[in-house]
């Protein structure tokens, strides 16, 4: 490359100082003659449009009439010169999400699901990326359990210790002006099922509630405390906060 | 399409439903309990095969990583939908701006290089086509 590029303008260093007017440049000047001898080296050279040519010439790049002239690229129809929420129908999507404002918590996102959600899943180690990091191990079929495999299920009878009572206690949710009609229950007391329909199995189970008896526990204990007949202190005791 | 999100979602939300009753029964257990525990363990189990089943049909979907970040944060993953909209129109407005400045340069170049040297402007629009300036007046 820096061969030809000699063997064409190298002549003229003999001739003056390079400078612009030896490339054409320059305000008014023509072009100097080229010797003959380059002309027919520029005759001889291949054709400079197109070709593969030596590594260093960018492809496409043109010496006639302007040095390294190339074509200009295909324009693309779609820039970023064009709205593309517009171009990609998304401006009902942009004015849902960006419009209006939304609710930071999980739990706004899903309701209906029970539970503390709104807790990081790296504390209880429900996280999703721990299921990708460390898929669980999958690939037989589920089959229903047997009454073998039910005796495993067998429980002891009474309230859970503790430690896993909070488990399936909801976050307080905040009373919205309009109530809605579907209002999923606090307390936690199962939906109706089939076999639940019997009315005095609710009455039961209401009964049998763990919240429910330390609260008929508190009452009694206020009542004792306040009633004149109590042995022990009256009306100096601090009111025991009740449970909700 | 939504067909099949709605089924995935009819399923995902009796399955849960089921676990929480579990949950209930267990939480203070009586024996008369056990065949309606047992009941919930096969519901579980069936609840399951429904699930898998919808897997074969939602195999295609495909959900970013960032989207898991947001929930296991215990934040909305609307929320990432949203900033997704955001940073793409702030991107789409950053290169619309550059594109913008690159024409009113090459108007401008164009313009005085052809005050300075009319006769080769005049050969390289001949090659590349009569390009005529987007702006009349510069903004200086």
């Amino acid at each position: 490359m820096t061969e030809m590029f000699s063997n064409l303008y190298g002549q003229n260093e003999a001739q003056g100082p390079p400078g612009s007017s030896s490339l054409g440049f320059g305000p008014g000047k023509p072009p100097p003659p080229l010797p003959p001898n380059q002309v027919t080296m520029a005759a001889q050279m291949p054709p400079q449009h197109g070709d593969e040519g030596p590594a260093l010439r960018k492809p496409g790049a043109m010496n006639e009439p302007f040095y390294l002239l190339r074509e200009l690229p295909v324009g693309n129809e779609l820039t970023g010169n064009t709205n593309l929420i517009t171009h990609y129908n998304l401006e009902h999507a942009y004015n849902k999400f960006c419009g209006k404002k939304v609710k930071e918590k999980l739990s706004n996102f899903l309701p209906e699901l029970p539970g503390m959600i709104d807790c990081p899943g790296t504390q209880d180690g429900s996280s999703l990326r721990s299921l990708i990091e460390k898929p669980p191990v999958c690939g037989n079929s589920f089959s229903p359990l047997t009454g073998a495999s039910l005796a495993g299920f067998r429980l002891h009878t009474g309230p859970l210790p503790e430690q896993y009572r909070l488990m399936h206690i909801q976050p307080p949710k905040k009373k919205s002006k309009n109530k809605h009609k579907h209002h999923r229950p606090q307390d936690p007391i199962p939906q109706e099922t089939p076999s639940d329909s019997d009315p005095k199995k609710k009455k039961k189970k209401r009964d049998d509630d763990p919240d429910r008896k330390k609260k008929k526990k508190d009452k009694k204990k206020k009542k004792n405390r306040h009633s004149p007949d109590h042995p022990g202190l009256a009306g100096s005791q601090p009111n025991s906060n009740s449970l909700r | 399409m939504a067909e099949k999100f709605d089924n995935l979602e009819e399923h995902l939300e009796k399955f849960v439903e089921n676990i929480r009753q579990m949950g209930i029964i267990v939480s203070d257990f009586q024996p008369s309990s056990q065949t309606g525990l047992n009941q919930k363990l096969n519901y579980m189990i069936t609840g399951l095969q429904d699930i898998e089943k919808c897997r074969q049909q939602l195999h295609e979907i495909n959900v970013p990583l960032e989207a898991f970040e947001y929930i296991d944060q215990g934040r909305n993953p609307q929320l990432y939908t949203k900033e997704c909209l955001e940073r793409a129109l702030a991107k789409n407005e950053q290169v619309k701006g550059k594109i913008d400045t690159m024409t009113k340069f090459k108007s401008l170049l164009i313009s005085e290089l052809g005050k300075v040297f009319p006769e080769e402007m005049t050969k390289y629009k001949a090659i590349h086509g009569d390009d005529p300036p987007l702006i009349v007046t510069l903004d200086l």
